[in-house]
């Protein structure tokens, strides 16, 4: 196929934009690019205890588009969702890729630790087929907030013990990096500028949950469209009702993410813009308080309720 | 006496294992195993009613929209919120659209795969400029030393794929367009105001959005191409498949017994029907008939209502997916049981559009309970429903509240019975202490995938697998279309 030096440049500055970065950097970006098309740098993906609402996002990327994504960007060895392999020759893709080696490892969804038959494939426990695939990976990429921390299916009472990649990883002395995107599901920008990072720069600068800076750098609410209303003490205390949604339980003061900037779905929406308090889906703590209430409609005086 | 597993069976959602025996070249016996499980109905409990549909949505991200209208509908049967039309509407007009985007996926990028011959690209001499490159990238792919080259479209099964070079064609063309119109049908969720998977306003009492009339001819103008989308690439790419693989539109028939909750709100009542149909004849759903065995899946045994602890070691168990039965009996749901469900309640716009397809096909009523039977179930539907939801989006008054005041109440019990794209889904709640004290969830891909019940009774893809003729060198493929014409849903099936 003749590569088209354009089409990179084009997608290249699309992310750069995306990411925040100087414009300077759209030639390597560029680069890097064309490196993932000629097929230097493989992708496994591999699933545990998830929903696979990460990979749907994925294919919602808009630049590139997910066909491109897939033969001109990824040498997409393996995804249980798109691959024609199928049983047994599935499970020789994913055993050659490991075999091979050097590629970016994507995971999607926790790690049952307490229960490893609670997610099996080929009749392998997911947790030994991730120690294999991670120990001979270039990097891993923890893909949502599951694979990350390990996300509703580690809020308690958690009956599978379930618990976030980089965690399990270290407990079990693999030492390949690891760089959480964690988002209910995960931004598909966030993804591919992210391997693009780690492709071309290394792994990027991380804050302490190992999020990328770039991404998750900032709070919510300092970026929100309602901050005014926040100031000007104009707090919505009905759904649906237009105002800062703060005393509905909105979580934008406590979790970073680039969303009010970004947008989803093509840059059309987010949460918080369709009057919905955000759950704080990329924050490491996400769902895991049973007493902390998303909508907090039940604790602002009117506990009992009208028939108790 | 052979044996084949399909272990993992891909391009569904999730972890899914399929074992199969055949004799006399024919499968006799077959299991389905749902190979991952997460406990969402034991993380429910105890937290607050309106975390519900947040929590319940991430049980799967391909279905999403159907958890949180379930969710928000037991909450609000239990809570006695009534939501006002206009919150119905919005939600049909988001849950629609999940209906597009999920029913093209399945047929372009998780199934169609099975049929074609990606190989056949090589042969190919074509204009478009999108085959070309695909083209162009296989031939590279085919020339470079990769391990894997043209992953994730190589390797594929062995089997008898058509030499038809135009259908082919098409076929490649389509699955590249499919992309961006199931993309298209996302960013229509979002343009009415969400982010997608996992929408955010869909709340017990109605929507929290509130569309501007610019939105909505937004949405429109979506709509309309994907409608055109359906009319002209979709549904004629099921007929042209079915007419290359006639075999299968005898084969995977199953157990003849369809369930359907019942969808699509409106003034009058629900667009799509509720009932069962079983040898032909309809009845008016029961709710008091659905119940949930355990025999043959790793839960601890427990009386009805209580929910089920895991026990992996179970002896005899083979699957996490719990085995549904109505009346005592297993029934296969989704896209195909809504359409016969409709057709015997009398509902005329599908009768007409059935009978239409049928006779193009040139083939008898019977043929729709078969692979493609479920197959074009999915693409008539997805035209009916295109069409219906411009009547829905007409009906939208954007100066109109779309949600219902929140009064809170300490306990009450409720259930939500709604459509899914892949079938019947029920979600039942009970609140005491203004807490969630039991939560249960029946997803469509836990019916039709169900395991054997308390009797020994086979599930439904357990059943429409038996008497499939595989080659004797099969590597599964014949297996795997029957399984996928029900589009797995796994993280559904067990959450």
């Amino acid at each position: 196929m003749t590569l088209n030096r354009r089409t990179f440049l084009k997608d290249a500055a699309f992310l750069v934009a995306g990411m925040g970065l100087n414009v300077g950097w759209t030639p390597r970006f560029a680069e890097a690019l064309e490196l993932l098309a000629t097929g230097r740098a493989p992708l496994l993906w591999l699933q545990g205890l998830s929903c696979s609402g990460c990979s749907v996002s994925l294919i919602n990327s808009e630049a590139p588009g997910p066909a491109a994504l897939m033969t001109r960007y990824l040498s997409l060895y393996f995804h249980q969702t798109l691959s024609a392999a199928t049983g047994e020759s599935a499970v020789d893709a994913v055993n050659r890729a490991i075999e091979s080696g050097d590629y970016l490892l994507a995971v999607e969804g926790a790690v049952p630790v307490g229960m490893p038959a609670a997610c099996r494939i080929g009749h392998e426990p997911y947790s030994d087929l991730l120690l294999r695939a991670a120990r001979r990976a270039k990097a891993v990429l923890a893909v949502g907030t599951c694979a990350s921390f390990g996300g509703i299916p580690a809020a308690p009472p958690s009956p599978t013990g379930s618990i976030g990649s980089d965690v399990f990883l270290r407990q079990q002395g693999v030492e390949t990096a690891c760089v959480n995107l964690p988002g209910c599901p995960a931004h598909p920008a966030w993804v591919v500028a992210s391997i693009v990072h780690l492709l071309k720069k290394g792994i990027p600068t991380l804050d302490e949950h190992r999020r990328p800076l770039q991404i998750y750098g900032k709070l919510l609410h300092d970026q929100c469209q309602n901050f005014a209303l926040y100031q000007k003490k104009e707090f919505s205390t009905r759904q649906g009702e237009a105002g800062c949604l703060f005393k509905l339980g909105c979580q934008g003061v406590i979790t970073h993410a680039d969303c009010p900037m970004r947008g989803w779905n093509g840059g059309s929406s987010w949460c918080v813009k369709v009057n919905a308090p955000c759950v704080g889906c990329t924050r490491p703590e996400f769902s895991r308080d049973p007493g902390y209430a998303f909508y907090r409609l039940n604790e602002q005086g009117n506990e009992g309720g009208a028939d108790a | 006496m052979g044996k084949v597993t399909i272990d993992p069976v891909t391009r569904v959602e999730g972890h899914l294992r399929v074992s199969t025996e055949t004799k006399g070249g024919t499968i006799h016996q077959a299991r389905v195993a749902g190979e991952m499980y997460r406990g969402f109905e034991q993380i429910l409990a105890g937290r607050d009613p309106l975390d519900a549909p947040v929590i319940t949505q991430r049980i799967c991200g391909v279905c999403p929209v159907s958890h949180a209208i379930a969710s928000s509908r037991c909450v609000e049967n239990a809570l006695e919120l009534p939501p006002p039309l206009s919150g119905k509407l919005l939600r049909n007009l988001i849950l629609g659209a999940n209906f597009l985007q999920s029913h093209i996926l399945h047929f372009y990028q998780l199934s169609a795969l099975d049929f074609l011959n990606i190989e056949g690209i090589l042969s190919l001499k074509t204009r478009d400029p999108q085959l070309q490159e695909l083209k162009g990238w296989v031939v590279q792919e085919l020339d470079s030393n990769r391990i894997l080259p043209a992953a994730p479209f190589l390797p594929r099964l062995k089997g008898d794929y058509p030499a038809d070079l135009s259908w082919t064609q098409n076929l490649l063309s389509h699955y590249l367009q499919a992309l961006d119109m199931r993309r298209k049908a996302h960013s229509m969720i979002a343009l009415l105001g969400w982010k997608v998977p996992h929408v955010a306003s869909i709340v017990p009492g109605g929507v929290t959005c509130t569309p501007t009339y610019g939105e909505l001819e937004a949405f429109r103008g979506h709509l309309y191409i994907l409608r055109r989308f359906i009319e002209s690439v979709y549904l004629p790419d099921v007929m042209a498949t079915a007419k290359q693989f006639p075999d299968y539109t005898r084969l995977g028939t199953g157990l003849r017994r369809f369930l359907a909750f019942g969808a699509f709100p409106e003034a009058e009542g629900d667009w799509l029907p509720s009932g069962t149909v079983d040898s032909r004849s309809f009845s008016s759903l029961r709710e008091g008939e659905i119940r949930e065995e355990t025999a043959y899946s790793w839960y601890v045994d427990a009386p009805e209502q209580e929910t089920s602890l895991p026990d992996p070691e179970k002896e005899g168990a083979y699957s996490w997916i719990k085995a549904p039965r109505y009346g005592g009996k297993a029934c296969e749901v989704g896209p195909l049981a809504r359409l016969i469900v409709a057709y015997h309640a009398g509902q005329p716009s599908v009768k007409e559009m059935v009978d239409d397809c049928m006779n193009r096909l040139r083939l008898n009523h019977s043929a729709l309970k078969s692979v493609f039977g479920r197959h074009l179930a999915r693409a008539l539907e997805a035209q009916l429903l295109a069409r219906r939801m411009e009547v829905w989006l007409d009906q939208i008054d954007p100066e109109t509240s779309h949600v219902a005041e929140y009064v809170p109440r300490s306990q009450g019990s409720g259930s939500g019975l709604i459509e899914a794209p892949r079938g019947a889904l029920g979600h039942w709640i009970t609140i005491a202490e203004g807490r969630i004290a039991t939560y249960q969830c029946m997803v469509p891909s836990t019916w039709n995938f169900s395991p054997m019940g308390g009797r020994k009774d086979p599930g439904p893809v357990e059943s429409a697998l038996l008497g499939t003729p595989v080659a004797r060198d099969s590597q599964g493929l014949e297996a795997a279309r029957v399984v996928r014409s029900f589009d797995p849903c796994i993280a559904c099936a067990v959450h």
